[in-house]
């Protein structure tokens, strides 16, 4: 294999850097849910998907800009998530291999019904500024960026704050954190932690909606793309540490670099199984990633 | 009940198996024959591991791919006939899984769950892109069976029926054996069998390796009887999450629940599949058996329907205390973390 110019790995890596700030948008539910309940999330790709195919109808029928479209889902999804957590995560036996197969199943639901409802054709959102690049001078090296990969970055930016805020500023951010340290204590103390509970599950919704509107405008999906995002999204997620949100933040910045890079530097069909091996050999060897606790479970 | 019809019913049921083709004569009913057949084989196998000792994998079907692929490769390259390169080769899928096991099960609870899964992407990711070795995307194809086609699937199935037997047996040999016994006390406390002297490292390893045989088997079969593979089909998540699926459903732990649960769930599916067409209508209705089964059926109808069994039985009992006793156990059951409907079924349940 060859070494690419200099201009061009830094033209990629800058694109990963985008790529990777979206890439924590989208990873940061699946984070929080783990810390505050111990659940891995098989269907936040699913949520995900499902997001991004409502963003394109509003887009559609409506004219609404995915960015726009924000604002009506992440509270449809806040519901949802709710929902789900009563009445299907919180109903189940808390033991770690039934609650990944419960979110497995819930997965494959919503593929089998977003695969009937909609066709498997690839969709993707073209709004007027799809395929406009901003140039950027760096001395005397000029770097394309694309509109849609810095307003995707700049979206997942602010929904990122509004989470940060939300766990650092508020009550409810103080009860979850105290959650995820330790739930005993925490409902010891006073949190009502099945309320905490329900009200995470629906912040990682309403987050992964966000991402879902993002995911819409850069790239194409279908009902069983969420498949290769979960992996992608679990990758990110333990690498980072299973649970922290920090980490969550700097795996993402990783993986999308790394991705990126990858697809220049080896062959592009193969460059996803970096993902993958990162995934196996850190959840064995390093299971607590790198910013991580150490894992614990009942 | 007719102690002796309750205690033959499996030769009973063994007849029955044998004289199905016979009797339901279209092609298709062997197909489905086979089919079931082979996700009951299978389904037994995984409960190996993911019943017995408590390990849930959801990346199984990459010992069926690698047992498929195996066998498609010997036969093109070495003119293996996969009748007895089939259970050959599956040694080496146990081999395999022996070394990956002894690097994954460091992981417990959901981390060895996604590790599994990122098993399988990778032996997947590897079909796809060793284009020398699989033939890429578009996969192999091997010689096809010497006998006639129209009478082709009757081998099978009833090659498949052997194989499923042998798989009950080591099934129901382990449980009552003193390895089961370390892997049931594994699943219970895994803490507390290592200080009673079980060596869980080793025989967590020896279980997954062993539950990846079948499975290996039953990719191999499946590789001869399709003639033709690729690595999407091969290295399906939903192989393995059918195996779950049937154990679950048929009772997990228990030696006859896989192969129960294989007997509802592939005819089912059928039927829906004919019902509703090849749409993606069928994979949300198993999204949603599986839901509906975790919420409500969540040890499965085997040791459901022994618990309801033993709850009528037990009020015909004089003593007052033995009612006692039963209402107990029914309060600790409920309590209890572990699937488990009396105390003695917790360490060996009785295989139906």
């Amino acid at each position: 294999m060859s070494l690419p110019p200099t201009s061009v790995l830094i033209q990629v890596a800058i694109g990963g850097l985008l790529t990777g700030g979206v890439y924590a948008l989208l990873v940061s539910g699946l984070t929080l849910i783990f810390g505050v309940m111990r659940v891995i999330n098989i269907a936040h790709g699913a949520f995900l998907v499902l997001s991004a195919y409502l963003a394109y109808w509003l887009f559609t029928l409506l004219g609404m800009d995915p960015i726009v479209s924000i604002a009506v889902l992440a509270p449809l999804f806040f519901v949802f998530g709710v929902l789900v957590q009563r009445y299907l995560i919180a109903r189940v036996r808390q033991e770690p291999g039934l609650l990944v197969l419960v979110t497995f199943a819930l997965a494959i639901t919503l593929e089998g019904v977003m695969g009937s409802l909609w066709r498997t054709t690839g969709r993707s959102v073209r709004t007027a500024y799809t395929g406009e690049v901003v140039p950027l001078a760096l001395g005397d090296l000029t770097v394309r960026l694309p509109i849609v990969q810095l307003v995707g970055f700049a979206a997942a930016v602010i929904a990122l704050g509004v989470l940060y805020l939300l766990l650092t500023r508020s009550d409810l951010g103080r009860a979850i954190r105290a959650t995820i340290q330790n739930p005993d204590a925490a409902q010891l103390v006073g949190v009502n932690v099945a309320l905490v509970r329900a009200l995470t599950f629906g912040a990682a919704l309403a987050s992964v909606a966000a991402g879902g509107a993002v995911f819409s405008l850069i790239w194409t999906f279908n009902a069983s793309s969420h498949e290769a995002w979960i992996s992608k999204m679990l990758s990110i997620v333990v690498l980072g540490g299973m649970g922290s949100l920090p980490g969550a933040l700097v795996g993402a910045l990783i993986i999308g670099v790394a991705e990126a890079v990858a697809a220049v530097t080896i062959t592009t069909y193969l460059s996803p199984i970096v993902s993958y091996l990162i995934l196996f050999f850190i959840l064995v060897f390093r299971p607590q990633g790198l910013l991580g606790s150490r894992i614990r479970e009942a | 009940m007719l102690p002796h019809l309750t205690r033959r019913w499996p030769v009973y049921a063994v007849l029955a198996l044998l004289a199905y083709p016979w009797i339901w004569r279209a092609p298709y009913f062997h197909l489905l024959g086979f089919d079931t057949l082979l996700g009951a084989t299978m389904a037994v196998s995984w409960n190996i591991m993911g019943g017995y000792t408590g390990y849930k994998s959801l990346g199984h079907s990459a010992f069926f791919g690698l047992g498929a692929y195996l066998v498609a490769i010997a036969a093109n390259r070495w003119g293996w006939n996969p009748l007895w390169s089939a259970p050959l080769l599956a040694l080496v899928v146990v081999a395999v899984a022996l070394l990956l096991g002894w690097i994954m099960l460091r992981t417990t609870g959901s981390a060895f769950v996604i590790a599994t899964i990122a098993l399988l992407l990778i032996f997947r990711l590897l079909a796809l892109n060793l284009r020398g070795i699989t033939g890429g995307a578009p996969g192999l194809s091997q010689p096809l069976p010497p006998w006639s086609p129209e009478f082709s699937r009757l081998p099978f199935f009833y090659y498949m029926l052997i194989w499923t037997l042998v798989a009950v047996a080591v099934s129901a040999f382990i449980v009552r054996s003193r390895f089961g016994l370390g892997l049931l006390a594994i699943r219970d406390d895994e803490g507390k069998a290592e200080m009673v002297g079980v060596n869980t490292t080793l025989y967590k390893v020896l279980a997954f390796g062993l539950s990846a045989y079948f499975v290996g088997l039953g990719g191999g079969i499946w590789s001869y009887f399709q003639t033709h593979i690729s690595p999407v089909f091969a290295f399906d998540l939903r192989i393995g999450v059918d195996m779950i699926l049937m154990t679950m459903l048929g009772g997990l732990g228990t030696v006859w629940g896989p192969v129960l649960g294989a007997f509802i769930l592939i005819p089912a599916r059928d039927f829906i599949l004919f019902r509703f067409g090849a749409t993606q209508i069928h994979l949300a209705i198993s999204g949603a058996l599986m839901l509906a089964i975790i919420l409500f059926l969540p040890r499965g109808i085997l040791p459901t329907l022994q618990e309801w069994l033993e709850r009528r039985r037990a009020p015909a009992s004089a003593f007052v205390g033995a009612r006692l006793m039963t209402e107990l156990q029914d309060e600790s059951a409920a309590t209890a973390s572990t699937p488990a409907g009396d105390p003695h079924s917790r360490v060996r349940p009785a295989p139906r």
